[in-house]
């Protein structure tokens, strides 16, 4: 798991003090909460992947253009609930290894299906980035030759999947789900997402792109493991869950988990290697959610988990609160006044990633904003990685007002096991 | 609360030396001036002198440009841990020095530059608009030492757009300087309510992060991506392989680090002679010229020797969490490493 150092004696003496204050909320409390939202929010992505299931077999079952958009709203609506929940990678191990069969990115789509020329073929760091297993029933994997008749979760999950030690092999989840409904964005920097037609799902000589029923196999088959890699993860957070008995089981090491994933969520992932690196190479394939043109959403909903964690509450899909203790009551009965910066912070971080969602919906999509020598767009989307640099800072002085910078966050190996210093 | 409780803890760990508070301020003021003011401004002088290579010396393969390019290279490995101020405004460091590039995006933007024989080339205010993978040292680093692009486009364009990337250099770390000559230097060594840093603590922290980070970087990145995993080394992931100053890199880095960690444990000699004894068996490990780019990652014995430095460098980190950041009561924060 990621490193998480305590200095135990400055907790022992932090809890001690809380104690003593008969008005401090429990850091049980907070915890059970954080826990709580948890299985809310991977149980609404559960719900909405089974809608999304329900809409890919309707396309497979009876090939239309309709039921390719009905497929790629469902698409959408799991990706809200969802995209809440990636603050709960960063410091929840049980996540953080979980994660990448569900939500990796950036993928090498060629890996899957047909690309464009200007794709290219295979490079230096991926010799299998056009490989198209939906051509090839049979191909050759590391000297071995791999059967891929049938496309299976199976295969998908244990071949595919991060083949040849490249993440960008990504052979499941969210994003290889959205690239087979929208199929490649050609649009560059200017408007407009994947355009894939219905007909690349149609049977006999309606088919496009060849080879249309081991599209919808695959298809299926990543939607299938979708579906079943959440209901692992709900289970993780209900009531006798690892993950729930883990953040539960040592309260001082759950609170560093809960500060840990919204400060490198914040930071280094989604300001930094989402964001400002998009910009600073013009470059439309650093988009998070590329195929769909989706990314405005992808980055509001993560800041709005961020926040979530801070306030302790969530707003399920069927619009239901859940609420409790939070992180927020136990900093403000330490220092209000870093409390109210702290909220303030978030805010003004949400109206920031909300000004680049409601810029893209009104039809200045996010691949224009990150043109060579577009103002605008550079400006909207800075506004949203200083917004999460800044909040970091405030992250950081809740940690030590809260008696915990004795933490290591996101560490080497050699640091998650603290023991081998005493070797 | 936390000012009441940390001399209690530093009690318990029997580690606060006499005015330690006093000295953090020195700490600081010597961290300030001997290392991060120098370490820019030499970065800019050695941007001036390549500036200056590249207008009589424009030929991929000319030595005095190399040389000139080699001498920025190793000012900016000397300050790229500094991943905070003036270097992270407007994605500045990004412009100087992007690296690593997993998705081969300096390769692809220096094709399109070339292929489309860009006009920006010819206007610096156009150029700084250009994709940061095509702008900085690594980008040039390609068009200097890389077969590939020798012949791409015409000698002239590839001469224009060497002088427009070295043009660029001088003028994206004279910003960086400026900034800290007029602001940011102020702000350290004076911290207020309103400023970047609000306390001594925040700014000790600060280069605290620093250190853990061009550690960090060192051993995970540096190392770490040729190194790959025992079943799949990956050499052609070192840094800087086509000219072969990976190796280089590492003991460019790991001098400068060494120094920064003798600042920052000024107070505490135990600590700061700890580091010194761990920096040098490191050097000693970095040293090997017979592998320049941790081309021997793929044989038994060579990369048993690389991951015996990485081992290293990561001992050092540990020193800093560990003992050198209980010891000052600070935490290692969050950084620009986390994440995927």
């Amino acid at each position: 798991m990621k490193s998480l150092i305590l200095a135990t004696s400055a907790l022992a003496l932090t809890a001690g003090a809380a104690l003593a204050d008969g008005h401090a909320v429990s850091k049980s409390d907070v915890l059970t909460n954080y826990a709580n939202i948890a299985h809310a929010k991977y149980e609404d992505s559960l719900l909405t992947a089974r809608v999304l299931g329900d809409a890919v077999d309707a396309l497979i079952a009876i090939p239309s253009a309709e039921n390719l958009e009905a497929a790629k709203e469902a698409w959408l609506a799991a990706r809200v609930p969802y995209q809440q929940t990636e603050v709960y990678r960063f410091g929840n191990a049980a996540v953080d290894d979980w994660e990448g069969k569900v939500n990796a990115w950036p993928l090498d789509e060629g890996l899957i299906d047909y690309v464009g020329t200007a794709y290219g073929g295979p490079t230096d760091e991926n010799e299998l980035a056009a490989l198209n297993v939906i051509a090839n029933p049979t191909f050759s994997l590391s000297g071995a030759e791999i059967d891929a008749s049938a496309i299976t979760p199976a295969l998908l999950e244990g071949t595919l999947h991060e083949a040849d030690g490249v993440e960008a092999n990504v052979a499941t989840g969210y994003h290889a789900i959205e690239f087979l409904l929208w199929g490649q964005d050609n649009n560059g920097t200017d408007h407009g997402a994947g355009d894939r037609s219905w007909t690349d799902y149609a049977a006999g000589n309606v088919c496009t792109g060849g080879n249309c029923d081991r599209r919808g196999e695959y298809l299926k088959a990543a939607t299938d493991l979708l579906i079943s890699d959440l209901e692992f993860m709900t289970a993780e957070w209900a009531d006798g869950g690892e993950a729930r008995g883990t953040v539960l089981g040592d309260e001082d090491a759950g609170i560093v988990a809960m500060l840990t994933g919204m400060g490198s969520l914040s930071y280094g992932e989604q300001a930094g290697e989402r964001m400002k690196l998009g910009v600073l190479l013009n470059d439309p394939e650093e988009e998070h959610d590329c195929f769909s043109d989706n990314t405005h959403n992808s980055h509001y909903y993560d800041g709005l988990g961020v926040q979530n964690v801070y306030l302790g509450e969530y707003v399920r899909v069927n619009g239901e609160l859940v609420s409790g203790a939070s992180l927020a009551d136990l900093v403000s009965h330490e220092d209000a006044a870093l409390d109210a910066e702290m909220q303030s912070k978030l805010s003004t971080t949400m109206l920031a990633l909300g000004r680049i969602k409601t810029a893209a919906e009104a039809g200045f999509s996010y691949d224009q904003m990150l043109a060579q020598g577009n103002e605008a767009g550079e400006a909207l989307i800075m506004g949203g990685v200083n917004g999460l640099v800044d909040q970091t800072q405030s992250i950081e002085r809740v940690v030590a007002v809260l008696g915990l910078d004795g933490i290591e966050f996101e560490g080497s190996d050699s640091l998650d096991n603290p023991g081998s210093v005493f070797e | 609360m936390r000012r009441i409780l940390k001399p209690a803890v530093f009690a318990l760990m029997g580690l606060l030396p006499a005015g330690a508070q006093a000295d953090m301020k020195t700490i600081i003021e010597n961290t300030v001036q001997d290392q991060i003011l120098p370490g820019y401004q030499a970065l800019h002088n050695h941007a001036q002198s390549l500036a200056l290579a590249t207008a009589s010396h424009c030929a991929a393969s000319d030595p005095d440009l190399r040389d000139a390019w080699g001498g920025m290279m190793d000012a900016w490995t000397r300050v790229s841990h500094l991943r905070f101020g003036p270097s992270e405004v407007d994605g500045r460091a990004f412009a100087i020095a992007f690296w690593p590039d997993p998705r081969s995006k300096t390769a692809k933007a220096l094709n399109q530059i070339l292929t489309d024989l860009d006009p920006s080339v010819g206007t610096p205010e156009e150029f700084a608009e250009v994709s940061v993978a095509a702008r900085g040292l690594y980008a040039l680093e390609f068009l200097l030492y890389d077969p590939a692009y020798a012949d791409q486009a015409t000698p002239e364009y590839r001469c224009a757009l060497i002088r427009a990337i070295a043009n660029g250099l001088v003028e994206t770390s004279a910003v960086i300087l400026g900034d800290w000559e007029a602001e940011y230097a102020d702000q350290m060594l004076n911290p207020t309510e309103t400023g970047a840093w609000r306390s001594e603590e925040e700014v000790f922290r600060e280069l605290f992060k620093a250190l853990s980070t061009g550690l960090q970087f060192t051993a995970e990145t540096r190392i770490g991506r040729p190194l790959g995993t025992f079943d799949r080394p990956r050499p052609r992931r070192a840094e800087l392989r086509r000219s072969d100053r990976s190796r280089h890199q590492v003991i460019v880095a790991l001098e400068e680090l060494s120094e920064l960690a003798a600042l920052l444990s000024a107070d505490h000699p135990e600590i700061a002679a700890r580091f010194a004894a761990e920096f040098e068996a490191a050097l000693g490990h970095a040293a090997n010229p017979d592998d320049p780019v941790f081309a021997s990652v793929d044989e038994i014995s060579g990369r048993l020797k690389v991951e015996i430095l990485q081992q290293s460098v990561e001992r050092l980190r540990e020193i800093l969490v560990m003992e050198l950041g209980p010891a000052m009561g600070v935490g290692i924060g969050f950084n620009a490493l986390d994440g995927d």
